[in-house]
């Protein structure tokens, strides 16, 4: 499921001047009402997103991709996972895509922590039968035993967290998607994070890891992409880049 | 569509995945629960039948069986449609972080709805055969036909509104205003023989009007089909002859041209929602 073409290639992900734009109205779009004002004449406005941007992973490689709030990281990670359509340019993605998901996506929160397991893992392209195979070794690093038969509900937001890391760890996918979610972790659990992740880079699978967290970006990759309002800024070793991106956060007011 | 139809396929185990999770939330994870939710339709059937029976006297031997034939394929098609239409916004969180053909959702839902459907078919069957003792019919045997037709038109329909939802938010209150109004233009209370010497229309247009509706809403010949296949002729009893004219006619045979057409209408359907919706959903995704 999602492989685009055959594993080994050399090439993890290559993208050549991939531009996103968004169209959004300032109509109220979502309601039938919506759609009668939308005959009047329409307030569209184009967001570009990503501007065309390029650039090659290889695989095994971990790239952290920074940049301000709305820059366009979520977009790029979307465009990946095969979610968005560029709108121009060409994105090309060898192997098998495991985004994290986000804190409970996904996860209905009246069945259980098992339940939606199955629910995460056959999403993320495993069948049923593997996701019973890894079900013990999932469970396990979620360190949920005691919580896996009550509802989602009644976990807290590290438990989803610790659940849903668990789950995409586990689905053997050849390139990770980590986005801005290890935050809500505890700290011991986090570090537990880190050591998976490392695990998957002498495994040589290619992780994209977006985080406001300069400290932990350095930590894990050895390349930054610095994304600015669509447009990368700087694409190469990950401290050159993060200090590029430091000081103009500290120029601009 | 060949190549929709292969990438449904290959997402078959996440298809059957999102069914289970929709029956397990549906039961609440107990056998019990799935008795517990045939009590809804089984109240209104018994309501139905007191008020129509002794209230406004239709005078009908087994007359519960005949509304319960029918209005339990009414509750799949009402429920299917409502379900999906909602289920591209549920699970929007997950449609923006990774790709599936998303109409896997609208999908799930309709299959979901169409196991319920078997099984409080079964119920009925155990009930009527069993208990009852209706006599077995031969028309028995062209009930999946009937069931094929219902879910290629309940495909159809609720991924177009499933999509349509998606973008407007308020499609789901027009569809159920909708379909409550289809209810009572569908022969589920009453009997399609009625509907056919409805006085309403003038006698010379009864008969070709009579025909074009059952081609524009699906489920006045499907519960005709579904009643007459699986219970025998009605009879009438005549215990107050000066009850109206619509009280008094005679059973009509199922018209086989007309479920035939049916579900060629109903593939057609299916296939019109599926090219509709995969054209449709890249646009949703980018709904913020
Ligand atoms: N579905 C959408 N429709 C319209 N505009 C969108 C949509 N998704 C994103 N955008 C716009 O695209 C731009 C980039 O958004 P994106 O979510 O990629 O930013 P980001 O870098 O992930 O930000 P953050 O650090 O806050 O997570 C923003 O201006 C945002 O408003
Ligand atoms: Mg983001």
């Amino acid at each position: 499921m999602g492989t685009l073409s055959q594993k080994g290639a050399e090439i993890a992900i290559r993208a050549q001047n991939l531009t996103k734009e968004f169209l959004l109205s300032h109509q109220p779009y979502s309601s039938l009402k919506g759609l009668l004002l939308a005959f009047l004449p329409k307030r569209m406005e184009h967001i570009v997103a990503l501007k065309e941007v390029s650039f090659t992973i290889h695989q095994g490689e971990t790239v952290g991709v920074i940049g301000r709030n709305g820059s366009g990281k979520s977009t790029l990670l979307g465009i990946i996972a095969r979610v968005y359509r560029p709108t121009s340019g060409s994105i090309t993605v060898n192997g098998r895509v495991a985004p994290l998901l986000e804190l409970g996506a996904g996860f209905h929160p009246d069945l259980t922590g098992l339940e939606n397991i199955y629910f995460n893992g056959v999403i993320l392209g495993l069948t049923r039968r593997q996701v019973a195979e890894r079900l013990p070794e999932i469970i396990a690093f979620a360190e949920l035993e005691d919580y896996i038969d009550a509802p989602i509900r009644t976990y807290s937001s590290g438990m989803l967290m610790r659940l849903g890391f668990a789950i995409a760890a586990h689905v053997d996918a050849d390139i990770l998607l980590v986005d801005e979610v290890l935050a809500v972790g505890d700290a011991r659990f986090q570090q537990k994070c880190y050591r998976k992740i490392h695990e998957f880079q002498e495994q040589g699978r290619t992780i994209l890891f977006v985080s406001h967290d300069m400290e932990a970006v350095r930590q894990v990759a050895q390349r930054a992409l610095w994304l600015d309002k669509g447009v990368l800024r700087a694409d190469g070793e990950v401290n050159t880049v993060i200090e590029a991106y430091l000081q103009e956060a500290a120029a601009t007011p | 569509m060949r190549e929709l139809l292969l990438e449904l396929w290959r997402y078959r185990e996440l298809l059957w995945t999102l069914v289970i999770r929709e029956l397990r939330v549906r039961y609440k994870n107990s056998f019990l629960g799935f008795f517990w939710s045939l009590l809804n339709p089984l109240v209104t059937v018994l309501v139905m039948t007191v008020v129509f029976k002794y209230v406004m006297g239709m005078r009908i031997d087994n007359y519960s069986a005949y509304i319960l034939a029918a209005y339990l394929p009414w509750t799949f098609f009402q429920f299917a449609l409502l379900d999906s239409s909602q289920t591209i916004l549920v699970y929007m969180p997950v449609i923006k972080k990774i790709y599936f053909p998303r109409a896997v959702l609208p999908l799930a839902t309709t299959f979901a709805n169409l196991i319920h459907f078997l099984l409080a078919m079964g119920v009925l069957f155990v009930y009527l055969y069993l208990y009852v003792g209706t006599p077995l019919q031969w028309g028995l045997l062209l009930l999946p036909v009937v069931v094929l037709a219902q879910m290629l038109w309940v495909v159809g329909l609720s991924l177009i509104i499933a999509c349509w939802n998606a973008f407007y938010e308020d499609v789901k209150y027009l569809v159920s205003v909708g379909l409550q109004l289809l209810f009572f233009l569908t022969p589920i209370i009453y009997f399609s023989e009625q509907l056919r010497a409805t006085t309403l229309i003038p006698e010379a247009y009864r008969e070709p009007i009579f025909w074009a509706y059952h081609l524009l809403n699906p489920m006045a010949t499907l519960a005709m089909a579904y009643r007459k296949l699986i219970l025998p002729p009605i009879t009438l009893i005549y215990e107050n002859p000066a009850m109206g004219e619509a009280m008094r006619f005679t059973d009509m045979p199922l018209p086989y041209w007309l479920l035939g057409v049916n579900l060629v209408l109903g593939l057609a359907v299916a296939c019109i929602g599926l090219a509709y919706f995969h054209k449709k959903e890249w646009e949703f995704v980018e709904r913020p």
